[in-house]
């Protein structure tokens, strides 16, 4: 309603505690899912927070408060730093990883070749995949002894390359990484080709007729432009990071070098039964992932304001 | 106005949707006569095994349909954290698969399973089971599950052809010496890795060192189960160690990236001479693809230093407490416990049954053999890697410092996080197993 109204023109907006028959139907409409997302979202938020206060450990829950020593413990715990910086490496590698080949790829595809849609189709197609499927191929092609990137070095003279891939403590997580970028570049890309098709055909134009051309139409024109599309993929890709747990698990399982927080979490809750000590992992989890969404969700209202 | 009714209609289609649901829910006929069961038997021979069991309870209660809902992951390390899940959510099934002895301790305490001592007096189990099986299955003083197998898990498993092309006779590795310096024959004359491991899961590790120390002798592995061996420079512990980090020096260094069964499949091919395994892997030898025959194409002996010695990896239903379809479920264990579904059961599982009255002809020449040496075993143990002999809590650390260890092969590193694990769980020893 309010958005209707040209700006700058001055006008009476109801009070904000009187009920509108709008407000009453958005509040109809509004109840079904607040209702839903209110209980299983954040009443359980709140009830994980309980239980990692409490002492909760064996198969009978337990609400007795004891305060913040699962907290103390995870702080003193050298396998939690394992995790945190194993999860920290992934989130440098993968976030400007995927950001950067999503964004060349679309510039690639921007670029009017022939069969644009069967181009677009080949690279978001990993990403309309479940993680578990790919997560599997990846794992074939891993494979030390039968996989098909060494088998593939053999055959061609590079045997000198061949590596225990994901088996191998030192590059196993850089493998990982590897694999998730490939299956979400096809995701960016889409972000940033929308992005770059929603710029005005005329800028362009104007740019070429200032001689404008190749490279820097795009590092001066339409990359600028793009900064909305890529905080919004780059919100989405930290948040997948710190919680990336199927592809992991089916590609490495619970191996030092690939452990993350949230294998820790669901390893510690339902291997070793200490239910309160993997709902303190969830909850650092939860914060951090907060330390990523609230600065977007201020810069996007903000910017909705203006 | 438009606006408004077009609002008013998708309100009430939105609560149409929620609505309806909710009384189909409330008014849908009752359910179908069933049993759901949850395993882990998801291979080629141990489906062929459950399957077995099912039918004979199908012919027994017909009209009840059996649920199967298996779970892949080898020894159960998926299934074991989601039936944790679906128990504490109330939605446990009529029965699961468990591993006797600790596994089924938390289950016990949080009271989800009804005890069963009705059962095995009604049924006659108690003359039937060896007495350290019974005792696996029992929490103060009650029954409360029923073993549907045993298996044996240390076993070593080789290629016959390897072994015979390099003059080696299996008779003589009865200690880690004589094996290790078969082993370097092996690799002298070409075999580069003579010992096939696959530790995905990290339990195949934990599996290799327990063989370990109930070779150092069942006193010193009735102290560890015990929870008693808590210095790191206990000399014994120390020398299993030791014999770890040898024993490492011959596997494949792509241990990492095979199930267990892939390193078993090793054997088969003769890219290795040796596995140790537990004898679930004689299923992936006779399977109709394989078809290798046991004393001409392939053979076993105990683990060095374990001979007379029978360690035990046994599954179990139980009856949980408050399940949809109670009296199914009971006829359920009662066909597990029965002489009937263990001879149908583990001639295709490749274990052998729990009862001492099993129609010996039916099964195969591994399971023969084995039946006679558990008939005569002088000591039987509980595995610890399978969740039987310590702790859950003491268990996944294990496979952990194992498993680092299979890596970084740092034997005081080892020796100090495996104590510090026992005493951390100091509270949790609560059997006190009495194996000699």
């Amino acid at each position: 309603m309010a958005g209707n109204q040209l700006p700058g023109r001055k006008m009476r907006l109801p009070s904000r505690t009187m009920l509108t028959k709008d407000r009453i139907v958005t509040l109809i409409l509004f109840l079904p899912s607040l209702v839903l997302v209110g209980y299983f979202v954040y009443v359980t938020i709140g009830w994980n927070v309980v239980v990692s206060l409490s002492d909760w450990k064996g198969l009978t829950p337990s609400y007795n408060i004891v305060g913040f020593d699962q907290y103390t413990r995870l702080f003193q715990d050298p396998t939690f730093f394992t995790a945190l910086k194993n999860n920290l490496v992934l989130i440098l590698l993968f976030v400007p990883g995927s950001l950067f080949l999503g964004l060349f790829l679309a510039i690639l595809l921007d670029l009017k070749v022939r069969g644009e849609g069967v181009f677009r189709g080949i690279y978001l197609l990993p990403f309309a995949l479940s993680f578990v499927v790919t997560a599997v191929l990846w794992a074939w092609m891993y494979n030390p002894s039968i996989g098909v990137i060494n088998t593939l070095l053999m055959k061609t003279g590079l045997g000198f390359l061949k590596s225990g891939w994901i088996t191998d403590p030192n590059v196993g997580l850089y493998c990982v990484v590897l694999a998730i970028i490939w299956q979400f570049s096809g995701y960016t890309m889409l972000i940033f080709l929308a992005g770059i098709r929603s710029i005005p055909e005329s800028q362009m134009m104007a740019a070429e007729v200032d001689g404008a051309s190749g490279f820097d139409l795009y590092r001066l024109v339409v990359i600028p432009q793009l900064k909305a599309p890529a905080l919004s993929a780059f919100v989405v890709l930290m948040v997948f990071a710190l919680k990336a747990f199927d592809f992991i698990f089916v590609l490495t399982d619970y191996s030092d070098y690939t452990y993350i927080l949230p294998l820790m979490m669901f390893r510690e809750t339902f291997s070793m039964n200490r239910f309160s000590y993997g709902a303190a992992i969830a909850t650092i989890l939860f914060l951090l992932a907060l330390v990523i969404v609230v600065p977007y969700l201020y810069l996007s209202f903000r910017r909705e304001k203006e | 106005m438009v606006k408004m009714v077009y609002a008013v209609a998708a309100a009430v289609i939105i609560t149409a949707l929620i609505v309806g649901p909710a009384v189909w829910y409330v008014t849908r006929p009752p359910p179908e006569d069933v049993v759901e069961i949850y395993h882990w038997w998801t291979s080629g021979g141990e489906k062929a095994a459950i399957d077995a069991l099912v039918s004979v309870f199908e012919d027994k209660y017909p009209g009840v349909f059996v649920k199967q809902t298996p779970v892949a992951g080898g020894a159960g390390y998926v299934m074991k954290a989601l039936m944790k899940s679906l128990v504490l959510a109330g939605e446990a099934p009529d029965a699961f698969q468990m591993h006797a002895g600790y596994e089924g301790k938390p289950y016990f305490e949080a009271e989800y399973l009804e005890p069963i001592t009705d059962l095995w007096v009604a049924e006659g189990w108690k003359d039937v089971i060896p007495d350290v099986v019974e005792a696996m299955v029992k929490f103060d003083g009650e029954y409360y599950s029923v073993p549907v197998n045993i298996h044996r898990v240390n076993v070593v498993w080789y290629n016959k052809d390897v072994l015979q092309d390099h003059a080696i006779d299996p008779a003589t590795l009865t200690t880690w010496d004589a094996f290790f310096t078969a082993c370097d024959k092996l690799v002298a004359e070409g075999h580069t890795h003579p010992i096939a491991l696959g530790d995905i899961g990290k339990w195949a590790d934990t599996h290799v060192l327990e063989q370990i120390i109930a070779g150092e002798g069942i006193a010193f592995y009735e102290k560890w189960v015990n929870g008693k061996v808590t210095s790191a420079t206990d000399t014994t512990l120390v020398h299993a160690l030791n014999t770890f980090k040898t024993y490492l020096g011959y596997v494949n260094p792509d241990h990492a990236a095979l199930t267990w069964d892939q390193a078993t499949a090793r054997v088969i091919t003769g890219e290795a001479a040796f596995n140790v395994m537990g004898d679930w892997a004689n299923g992936e030898f006779i399977v109709p693809a394989v078809g290798k025959v046991y004393g001409t194409d392939y053979g076993t002996f105990p683990t060095p230093g374990t001979a007379g010695m029978y360690g035990l990896c046994i599954d179990c239903f139980q009856h949980p407490a408050g399940v949809a379809h109670p009296a199914n479920s009971l006829n359920w264990i009662r066909v597990v416990g029965s002489k009937e579904g263990q001879d149908a059961f583990n001639p295709k599982k490749g274990s052998i049954p729990a009862r001492t009255d099993a129609d010996i002809t039916k099964y195969g020449p591994y399971q023969k053999a084995a039946i006679n040496d558990f008939r005569n075993a002088t000591y039987m143990y509980p595995s610890v890697a399978h969740g039987s002999g310590a702790p859950e809590t003491f268990t996944a650390e294990l496979d952990d410092i194992m498993s680092a260890f299979v890596t970084d092969k740092d034997v005081s590193a080892a020796a100090t996080a495996l104590t510090a694990a026992t005493t951390a769980a100091s509270a949790d020893y609560t059997t006190d197993w009495s194996l000699d």
